[in-house]
């Protein structure tokens, strides 16, 4: 394989692992020494090709093709640096109906109220407000915003109803999580169970001095350890474990989303859905990476119409002996 | 207020912005409208333009009934100058939080918050939870734990004595 096929086949590829950092974020491999080697050995070869060829070495198309290297290795360095010392992925999770600081990009993220109703329909939007800007909407789909890219990411999330034995309303409460008086459970904590885990909360009801343990389980998990739900097939449901103040255990039970089950003298009704939470990852500095490969792209055709003296015909920018055949 | 990672993108780090009511001072105030025990629905944002002490108690709370007569006298003695006093009973039937209310000679108006929206929303970190938004539909402070009538009374007093 020729200099000119090696750098640019190794252009296209870091390309490729500089706008993946965009386009599939929040991924540990970006930040790994394998991800950072392969952009540093692309660009040192690439500057290898582009030191050669600006003499004409290559031919006309090899000088114009250092052009082209220039662009590539703009957008390769802002991979790299991305990589190497963009800011960690952060999870923030929400309350609902509360606005959470994001000092790591300067604006306050409002995460909507959550019923019963929008669990189970599952809106992925947050709302991100900076002072004197309008409010941005962050759904699924990744979104530039400086040097990070944001998106949200459904999780699994259960609206909690209790009564108590007389049919009277119970206060839920969280001890264990910073959403203390909020009856939606995030699921922040996971539990083992056969080597696989599982989204688990706890919940409280003071005034019965009940705790509940809840585990999440899908559809999926449902039918691998043989419980189908009556009334719900198909459907995800709740583990619920339910102790009293001094800890022993009072009950433990299976709920269908949005059916009531009785356990422990509590009347619960576990609405199971999801619920967004706020990633942040790094990304390229987008200037330099949007400029490097539009001077890669422009690079690269003025190189394929270059016409050497004496020429009739353009050079082509990759001959029958770059062939890998070859 | 909170925050977790979880398994799963990139390299982790976890974000806690615990700070409790007190971190919503100059934020505007959100309002929910709720069932009022009594009859009919009340809100924070009916009460636009006066001085409002919000209190998210419930019925199980003890510090929540050591805080009542507090709170009961404080509305008896300002009422007058434009203080609004909403008792918000957390996650409770009416029924319950009207029986409370009756037994322990609450007259400022108690309002059921069944679904926890507005401890939920003003970051209530325990009950009781006492909220004081400005004329200006803004809250002024955000006080974690019961407070004393004096502490009441030092609160809300420079704000009703300013025109």
């Amino acid at each position: 394989m020729s200099p000119r096929v090696t750098a640019l086949a190794l252009a296209l590829l870091a390309i490729g692992l500089t706008v993946a950092q965009d386009l599939v974020p929040a991924r540990d491999w970006y930040h790994g020494w394998q991800y950072i080697a392969l952009l540093a050995l692309a660009i040192i070869v690439m500057i290898g090709y582009a030191w050669g060829a600006r003499d004409g070495s290559d031919g006309v198309a090899g000088r114009r093709l250092a052009l082209a290297m220039a662009g590539a290795i703009a957008t390769a360095t802002a991979g790299l640096l991305s990589g190497l010392i963009g800011p960690d992925t952060v999870t923030v999770v929400g309350t609902p109906g509360t606005v959470t600081p994001v000092p790591d990009l300067g604006v306050a993220a409002f995460f909507a109220p959550a019923d019963p109703t929008s669990l189970a329909h599952g809106d992925p939007t947050v709302t991100l407000r900076k002072p004197g800007e309008g409010p941005l909407e962050i759904g699924t789909q990744p979104t530039p915003v400086g040097l990070s890219v944001i998106f949200t990411q459904m999780r699994p999330a259960a609206y909690v109803v209790a009564h108590d034995a007389h049919g009277n309303r119970l206060t839920v409460t969280q001890p264990n999580n910073p959403s203390f008086l909020s009856p939606v459970l995030l699921f922040r904590q996971q539990q083992q169970i056969r080597d696989k885990n599982f989204p688990m909360d706890t919940f409280a009801t003071p005034a019965a001095n009940r705790i509940a343990r809840v585990l999440y389980f899908s559809a999926a998990d449902l039918a691998a350890f043989r419980h189908g739900l009556p009334g719900a097939a198909n459907a995800a449901g709740a583990v619920l474990s339910i102790a009293d103040d001094a800890g022993n255990s009072r009950g433990l039970t299976i709920a269908a989303s949005g059916l009531p089950v009785t356990v422990a003298d509590l009347n619960l009704t576990i609405t199971l859905g999801t619920y967004p939470v706020l990633v942040i990852a790094s990304a390229p500095q987008p200037v330099v990476m949007i400029g490097g490969i539009v001077l890669f792209v422009l690079a690269c055709a003025w190189a394929a119409f270059a016409r050497p003296k004496g020429a009739a015909l353009s050079e082509p920018l990759l001959t029958a002996r770059d062939s890998p055949a070859h | 207020m909170l925050s977790a990672c979880y398994s799963g993108g990139g390299p982790k780090r976890s974000v806690d912005f615990s700070a409790g009511p007190a971190m919503l001072a100059g934020a505007p105030a959100v309002s929910f409208d709720v069932a009022r025990v009594g009859g009919g629905s009340d809100s924070l944002a009916a009460h636009r333009g006066s001085i409002v002490l919000m209190n998210f108690w419930a019925t199980w709370c003890p510090p929540c009934k050591e805080e009542m007569p507090a709170l009961e006298q404080l509305y008896r003695q300002y009422r007058g100058r434009g203080l609004v006093v909403l008792g918000i009973d957390q996650g409770e039937s009416a029924a319950t939080a009207g029986a409370f209310a009756r037994a322990h000679g609450v007259t400022f108006p108690i309002l059921v918050d069944e679904d926890q929206q507005y401890a939920s929303s003003y970051v209530s970190i325990g009950l009781p939870t006492t909220v004081i938004v400005g004329r200006d539909g803004h809250v002024v402070r955000g006080i974690d734990g019961a407070q004393t009538l004096a502490q009441f009374r030092a609160a809300v007093g420079p704000l009703l004595a300013a025109k």
